[in-house]
């Protein structure tokens, strides 16, 4: 019975991966990135815009916000990405994971003042940490090729699929005032920039190659979060 | 306030002076704990230390070199180029691929210093001879980071760890793919160049 209801799901979420799976046949400089060269330019475009707008917004706001508020601000948004795993925990028939994300936002967005406070980490309820490019790993979708995404950073063709149907769920993007919305999303990226510093930090004084250091770290940390942290020899 | 801080100061250093002498036999899921235990409560103790470049450099260097292995880890992160590589380039490689990894690694304490580690029961044969330890780093915010040693017992029976895996992204595996693209494109004396370079 869950071995016909998986691959009925496979080949549902598979279908609308395909066209992208399409461009792995490349010439590979590395294995995994055929695209490096674009990808490489992208990443500077990135690192330049990060510079001298991003990062210094980013900034300003780590400076400015005193840290309580910047706490709340942090737990609405990891509130929303909660209810977002919820859909991802259901789609990998992951029933603890299921329960836990479904009690997490119960409880923070009531007794949690709509995500302010996060009262179910210290009662012990842990993240599912779910999306839907992750779903679609487990599913048994390979990544496919690395992308450096304008703006957004790395990714590839699997998570930029997964990016694209999470934001279909996302709490936040079906906001319906514009403008509320707008600031929401704007505030989000800022949060989740401030939330980079310590790893940017550490990159710095580790990479040789920050491009590849980067490359490396993110698919290796997209596919222990496929695996719930096993690695492939412990199975 | 202060007496409270001098037991936490006393107790870690009786930590230290005990962990020393025992280190030769210790099981390798025991040997984490003790000096993960040692570190961070040095750095409870006297914060001031993370500012302290000679302070922490001697921390790191009695308390964590003595358990890696350096050469595994260099050879590993070479992996087949290491043949590529004349022994004075090995030799140089290793030397400065630790000075790297002792300093990321200072920098990295900072963010430890108010963390709790859970340390995962271990299963292992007696013959083992390769093992994984794992822990996880809790932070404030909820989100555990899973840090794993791989580590591997020596021929005089010391366990040394060879990898460090910080949320599913191995520290060899990620200098293995950046030592083979410098090689790839500029070979091996360009790499020690620019460790070297790196390390200044």
């Amino acid at each position: 019975m869950k071995s016909v209801l998986k691959s009925a799901i496979f080949f549902t979420l598979a279908s609308s991966a395909l066209v992208l799976s399409g461009c792995a046949s490349f010439k590979a400089a590395a294995p995994g990135d055929p695209l490096e060269p674009i990808n490489r330019g992208v990443f500077s475009f990135n690192n330049t815009f990060d510079h001298y707008l991003f990062k210094p917004i980013a900034k300003g706001y780590d400076a400015a916000v005193p840290a309580p508020v910047k706490t709340g601000v942090s737990n609405v948004f990891q509130n929303a990405s909660d209810a977002q795993s919820i859909v991802s925990d259901a789609l990998q028939l992951k029933g603890a994971k299921l329960g836990d994300d479904l009690g997490r936002v119960m409880i923070n967005t009531t007794f949690g003042l709509g995500g302010l406070f996060d009262l179910a980490t210290p009662m012990g309820i842990e993240r599912g940490n779910e999306d839907i490019g992750q779903t679609l790993g487990y599913w048994g979708l390979g990544a496919g090729p690395y992308l450096m995404v304008p703006f957004l950073g790395p990714s590839s063709a699997r998570d930029s699929v997964g990016r694209y149907a999470d934001g279909k769920i996302d709490p936040i993007s079906n906001v319906s005032s514009v403008p509320v919305r707008n600031s929401l999303m704007g505030a989000r990226v800022v949060d989740a920039r401030v939330g980079l510093f310590p790893a940017e930090a550490l990159m710095k004084q580790a990479a040789l190659d920050r491009y590849t250091f980067m490359r490396s770290a993110y698919l290796q940390r997209r596919q222990s979060l496929v695996l719930d942290g096993k690695r492939p020899k412990d199975e | 306030m202060k007496f409270s801080k001098w037991l936490i100061a006393l107790t870690g250093f009786a930590a230290l002076a005990g962990a020393a002498g025992v280190h030769a036999q210790t099981a390798p899921d025991a040997l984490v704990k003790s000096v993960s235990t040692e570190v961070t409560a040095v750095l409870k103790a006297d914060p001031a230390i993370l500012g302290n470049q000679a302070k922490l450099k001697s921390l790191i260097e009695t308390k964590l070199l003595p358990n890696f292995s350096f050469s595994r880890m260099t050879q590993l992160a070479m992996g087949r180029n290491w043949a590529k590589a004349s022994p004075e380039q090995q030799t140089a490689l290793t030397k400065e691929f630790q000075t790297l990894l002792v300093r990321t690694y200072s920098g990295a304490l900072a963010n430890f210093r108010n963390n709790t580690i859970d340390f995962r029961p271990l299963r292992m044969q007696p013959a083992d001879t390769d093992v994984i330890v794992k822990t996880v780093v809790n932070q404030a915010n909820g989100q555990g980071i899973p840090i794993d040693y791989s580590m591997e017992k020596g021929a005089d029976g010391t366990w040394k760890a060879y990898d460090i895996v910080v949320a599913g992204v191995s520290l060899v595996t990620n200098y293995r793919e950046e030592f083979n693209t410098v090689i790839r494109d500029q070979g091996v004396d360009a790499l020690v160049k620019q460790l070297q370079a790196k390390n200044k």
